[in-house]
């Protein structure tokens, strides 16, 4: 049996294989208008064709789907006088000072949007049951429109599903694809309630097909899928919640980042994966931290995801001077074509730019040498635009990466320090193309002791399917003064949740002995609108104050709190293989060196060694500055820094007490 | 030599918009009352020692203004000693209206005898007393609006003064809610405080204040290059209110801007004098509608300081409904007058800069109050809301419907959980159809809100756009008017713009909001088959 891990990404789709004996890698050009064909065409290259397959796959389908608007033809079913609940939203506009601003796109035409005469209560309580006979009105419309998936959202129904039951029932036997907001999402406030829904519906029908496509040709029961909350489930699952798959590729990359860095000995670890365009950042507290509180294309998922921040700052992003007379580096990015100056086409300077005239980068290694840099074009056009500023080319490269680096230092501040944590007790775990030539530097910026740059880096997304759990979340609103209710109640509360999550870890075939059920309460103080997630523990209302006080500087522990949603995270345990270890040698990492290079660190420059990364072994020992050559990446060991390779390869850089 | 380093420049920018930002999460997060969380009725800024502001938030238009001008009375009236934070909400010091309560802390460093800068934010309390629950009343004077708070110290040497502190719960209908709030307004501050003195640690005082002042500098010449590309020239504009809730006369208010080079003087004589209702803007109100509509102007981003406000002269008469004297009531002034200030500013624009310039939005927040006392608990309630309307259609495309526009963007309270804590029922929350003015592009259209009320309350309604419509422009019709009714029984009672009543069980009280104007002439329609 072969397990693989499989990213699809825009350009490349990355496999990584794990058989009882060896781990490798594999990489093929990605097939955007398929992506199917390039998944069978890695599998059959790599020659695993023939074998029992376990397949765990972040697929791009949903989010595409969604951010192109190429979903499903699409109705909504509401409560008679909300039939404009998506439109409406929360009644406020992306952008304040934009007056000419665009009209947001919205997933469902108002002709398909049809309102019924029924209303549930804020208690639970049936106003006005459904009428049979109004959903066949309905129906009959949705026929005549070519409506394929339905999503269906009643005011309150997260007290009590009634009345949206019905009109499932009416509904099924019609062979539209059905999406039901009790079932994606069972909890007060509609509009986020009915957006989520209704990306589930929209996703839904286009997922059916990419499934039942991937699963005729790689053997039924074989295909995982990752999802946005880090943990993975079958394909038969994620047909049911498609709307739990969007954004699941970059989430591969943080539990990559959690196992990788687990293994290494590090569980407090902030991930940072800088690409081309941008960068990602998220934080794992020994767990993975989720949010529900996203937004993806203009609408609100409400599901849990993995807290992942994006900013617009990477290794193509621009550099120009603005009206004002400000040196601005990106959201523009001169992406892969035409690239980067130094790339060979390219006329804007950009990060990359910078990190080559410093030293940072190889040119005659770069992609182990497949593709030659031109860093006398990069010189060239960078002295024209530093002559304007009066800066020599250095000061304009130092400055680039400066202000570069105050962007994604921005960007961890916002996962840290905005949640209630301190940097310096986490490690910063750095992968993608250019996250290993700016790790010191920021963990400098933010007193970080120690970056850590995984061997595979390049792959960690698919690593991270390859090492992911099965994971379902599932919630419930019940809106509930503290006083009025005892643990025994709540413990009653949860038997449904808990129940339904056995059986379903149980559909994907896990047995008892592998599943973990965690039991959560979203916790206010009375008045507040936004909860916090704590454990159910007898103290979980001390757990909540020491929470808020941690986030928001102060708690209030005679106030009295709400408990407002139920929530259950169900695990199932998959078999995780070891990560291989790499040979090992003494501290002298004289071997894989290549050669001494000029690089330039805040105005001085340092004879650096650069190394070869497929030649160091466990135990080498290097000191800063210094640079270590992948095939797909650069790491930077900062002046101040040093530098161990550990048993699995990966590199381990710490911040010398004595410096700044 | 240079004078600014542009790496240096970027980098201070970036750091000083985050922590306003930072200062807002704080805020936004911890607060109690739905005005602050869900509707994000708030704003946060960074100051210099002169009050300037150095960088705000993009949290709210309407505060844009007048956040320097509460920093200001404070500098002239509190003596802020470290650890001290003073509280304001006074309309004729440094206030806008009195739900807007503002709290000013100063920042020392080492070896300054006075503060080096200031960590201010205001929120909007869902009540500070008065008459009417939710503290917007149609009142004839400030006094009968709620508690006035003049600038004091709210915190000496980083422990409250329970005094004051009492003294203003003691004056409003939710007292705990209130606790809540500032306690969470403090805790943003002290966020702002300990950011500052961690640049200042980093980079040391000389360089991070002249930054502050480069800062400013880069945004004047920002928009002094935008007010270049308007043509030199007298524009001028008039549009009037409907009425200030006592008398049935509309209220004009007229401006000119006269552009010249790289500066502008706006200019509001001719504006009717100050109300006996509550429609009168103070100084405050006027400024941020002004800077609003030159930001606007401005393509892209710009930090929010008041380099922005350096080319452009302000001129409003004292004692006309742009620029009340006490007594005044002022809490229209703020979330109405604010509205159609805007839009004769835009107007006049549109004669400058017609292609940049959009057609009237609905023109009025809608402000619903009402409280009582809940059935199920005994206890008193108070709640605000604003409700959207149609936004104004471009040169480039229709406007966008049901959403809030000019100066505020506060968010929806969720119905669910209105009806979960509140004695109401919302019967309907939807789209006011056609309601758009017609044209090339249509305007968007309004919202309809239907409240069913559980048990008797008071209500108060506060708005606009229900006698003079939102202009259209370049032969666009004008957005439809918007109506406010009171059913009871079979009886459906019309209540005109402002309204103060009592509402037993079972009333209905349905708000249309206006459509957005549209803009350019509609084409004649073509004689279209089978499409429905």
């Amino acid at each position: 049996m072969v397990r693989v891990g499989i990213d699809t990404g825009g350009t490349f789709t990355d496999f990584v294989f794990f058989s009882p004996t060896r781990m490798w890698i594999y990489k093929v050009l990605s097939t955007p208008r398929n992506p199917g064909e390039a998944i069978r065409r890695g599998l059959e290259e790599a020659g695993v064709l023939a074998e029992k397959l376990d397949v765990i796959h972040g697929s791009t389908v949903a989010t595409n789907a969604l951010l192109e608007r190429k979903g499903a033809n699409l109705g909504f079913l509401t409560t008679a006088g909300f039939e404009d609940l998506l439109e409406i939203g929360r009644q406020t506009r992306r952008e304040l000072y934009n007056i000419l601003v665009e009209k947001r796109n919205p997933l469902i035409p108002r002709h398909l949007c049809f309102g019924l005469k029924e209303r549930t209560l804020s208690d639970g309580r049936i106003l006005q049951p459904v009428e049979g006979s109004e959903v066949d009105g309905v129906i009959r419309k949705l026929k005549k429109a070519g409506v394929e998936s339905i999503a269906i959202c009643l005011l309150h129904s997260y007290a009590n599903p009634a009345n949206e039951e019905k009109v499932l029932r009416k509904l099924k036997p019609h062979g539209f694809s059905l999406s039901v907001s009790h079932r994606v999402l069972r909890e007060y406030r509609e509009f986020e309630r009915a957006s989520t829904t209704a990306i589930n519906a929209y996703v839904a029908p286009l997922m059916e097909r990419y499934l039942s496509r991937l699963e005729k040709e790689l053997g039924e029961d074989s295909v995982h899928i990752m999802q946005s909350n880090g943990g993975c489930v079958s394909a038969r699952g994620a047909r049911d919640n498609p709307v739990c798959t969007i954004l699941s590729g970059p989430a591969g990359g943080v539990v990559g980042a959690k196992e990788v860095a687990a293994a290494a000995g590090f569980s407090r670890i902030i991930s940072f994966d800088m690409g081309g365009t941008s960068t990602d950042v998220s934080l794992c507290d020994r767990e993975m931290a989720t949010t529900t509180d996203s937004v993806i294309s203009d609408l609100p998922l409400r599901l849990p995801i993995i807290d992942i921040h994006t900013v617009g700052s990477g290794g193509g992003s621009v550099a120009f001077i603005d009206r004002g007379g400000a040196l601005r580096v990106g959201p523009q990015s001169a992406g892969a074509d035409p690239g980067p100056i130094c790339y060979g086409r390219g006329e804007d300077v950009t990060v990359t730019d910078a990190n080559l005239i410093l030293g940072r980068l190889d040119p005659d290694r770069f992609l182990g040498g497949a593709m030659k840099l031109y860093p006398e074009r990069a010189r060239l056009f960078m002295k024209r635009f530093a002559r304007r500023l009066g800066l020599s080319v250095s000061e304009l490269a130092e400055g680039i990466i400066r202000v570069a680096d105050t962007t994604m230092e921005r960007a961890i501040r916002v996962i840290s320090v905005e949640r209630g944590f301190d940097p310096r007790d986490f490690a910063l775990l750095s992968f993608g193309g250019a996250g290993g030539m700016h790790a010191c530097s920021l963990a400098q910026r933010l007193r970080i002791p120690t970056v850590v740059v995984p061997k595979n880096a390049g792959v960690l997304s698919a690593l991270g399917m390859l090492l992911s759990d099965t994971i379902k979340d599932y919630s419930q609103s019940i809106l509930k003064r503290a006083a009025d209710v005892s643990l025994a109640e709540l413990n009653g509360s949860f038997r449904p949740l808990l129940e339904q999550a056995r059986q379903d870890l149980k559909k994907e075939g896990f047995e008892e002995s592998r599943i973990r059920l965690l039991r959560f309460l979203d916790v206010r103080y009375i008045g507040q609108s936004y909860e916090l997630t704590v454990p159910f523990l007898p103290s979980y209302r001390r757990e909540f104050d020491r929470l808020h006080h941690r986030k928001y500087s102060y708690a209030d522990e005679k106030r009295p709190v709400e408990v407002v949603n139920l929530r259950v995270k169900a695990i199932g345990l998959t078999k995780k293989p070891g990560l291989p270890e790499v040979e090992s040698d003494g501290p002298d990492a004289g071997a894989a060196r290549l050669c001494r290079r000029l690089m330039r660190f805040e105005g001085r420059d340092y004879q650096a060694d650069v190394y070869a990364r497929e030649l160091l072994k466990a135990g080498n020992f290097l000191r800063g500055p210094a640079l270590v050559l992948d095939y797909e990446s650069t790491a930077v060991v900062g002046p101040g820094f040093v530098c161990r390779v550990d048993k699995h390869g990966n590199l381990i850089m710490t911040r010398q007490k004595q410096r700044r | 030599m240079r004078a600014v380093d542009p790496i240096e420049l970027e980098i201070f920018k970036s750091i000083f918009v985050s922590i306003a930002e930072e200062m807002g999460v704080a805020l936004c997060r911890s607060s109690f009352s739905p005005n602050i969380k869900e509707r994000q009725d708030f704003s946060c800024a960074v100051f210099d020692e002169n009050g300037g502001t150095v960088a705000q938030g993009d949290h709210l238009p309407v505060h844009l203004g007048a956040m320097p001008l509460s920093v200001l009375s404070v500098i002239q009236n509190v003596d802020l000693g470290p650890g001290d934070t003073a509280i304001l909400n006074d309309p004729f010091r440094g206030g806008t209206h009195l739900p807007d309560i503002t709290l000013v802390s100063p920042v020392y460093v080492k070896g300054r005898a006075r503060p080096a800068y200031f960590a201010a934010n205001r929120a909007h309390h869902s009540d500070v007393g008065g008459m009417s629950p939710g503290s917007m009343p149609l009142a004839t004077e400030i006094y009968q609006e709620g508690v006035i708070i003049p600038p004091v110290k709210l915190v000496r040497a980083g422990r409250i003064d329970r005094n004051i502190l009492d003294f203003v719960l003691a004056n409003v209908r939710t007292p705990e809610e209130r606790e809540g709030d500032l306690t969470a307004q403090l805790a943003a501050n002290r966020i702002g405080q300990k950011r500052l003195l961690e640049i200042t640690e980093k980079y040391g005082y000389p360089k991070t204040k002249s930054y502050m002042k480069h800062l400013q500098d880069y945004s004047e010449r920002i928009m002094r290059q935008a007010i270049r590309e308007i043509p030199d020239g007298e524009y001028r504009f008039l549009d009037y209110l409907d009425d200030d809730g006592v008398s049935r006369r509309p209220v004009r208010i007229q401006v000119a801007i006269h552009v010249r080079g790289d500066s502008a003087v706006v200019d509001f004589s001719g504006t009717d004098p100050q109300t006996e209702g509550s429609v009168n803007a103070n100084y405050a109100i006027t400024l941020s509608a002004t800077m609003y509509v030159f930001r606007c102007i401005i393509r892209g981003d710009v930090p929010y300081n008041s380099g922005l406000l350096r080319p452009i002269r302000l001129i409003a008469p004292e004692g006309s409904v742009v620029n009340a004297r006490p007594p005044a009531a002022v809490a229209g002034g703020n979330v109405e007058t604010s509205q159609r200030i805007t839009d004769v500013l835009l107007g006049a624009l549109a004669k400058a800069v017609p292609e940049r310039i959009p057609a009237a939005s609905s023109g009025t927040m809608n402000n619903i109050t009402f409280g009582g006392q809940h059935p199920a608990t005994g206890r008193n309630f108070a709640y605000y809301e604003t409700v959207g309307g149609g936004m104004g259609a471009s040169p480039e495309r229709d406007g966008l419907s049901g959403v809030h526009t000019h100066m505020t963007n506060t968010r929806n309270t969720p119905v669910e959980a209105l009806e979960h804590y509140l004695p109401i029922r919302i019967k309907r929350y939807s789209l006011r159809r056609f309601s758009g003015g017609e044209g090339q592009f249509r305007g968007g259209d309004g919202i309809v809100r239907e409240y069913e009320f559980l048990a008797p309350a008071k209500i108060n309604i506060l708005s606009e756009r229900r006698v003079f419509p939102p202009y259209g422009l370049a032969g666009g019709k004008p957005g439809k008017k918007g109506k406010n009714l009171i059913r009871r029984g079979s009886k459906a009672i019309s209540l005109g713009s402002k309204a103060s009543f009592r509402v037993e069980k079972g009333d209905i009280v349905i708000v249309q909001t206006p459509g957005g104007g549209g803009y350019g002439k509609a084409k004649p329609k073509r004689g279209k088959q089978g499409d429905d």
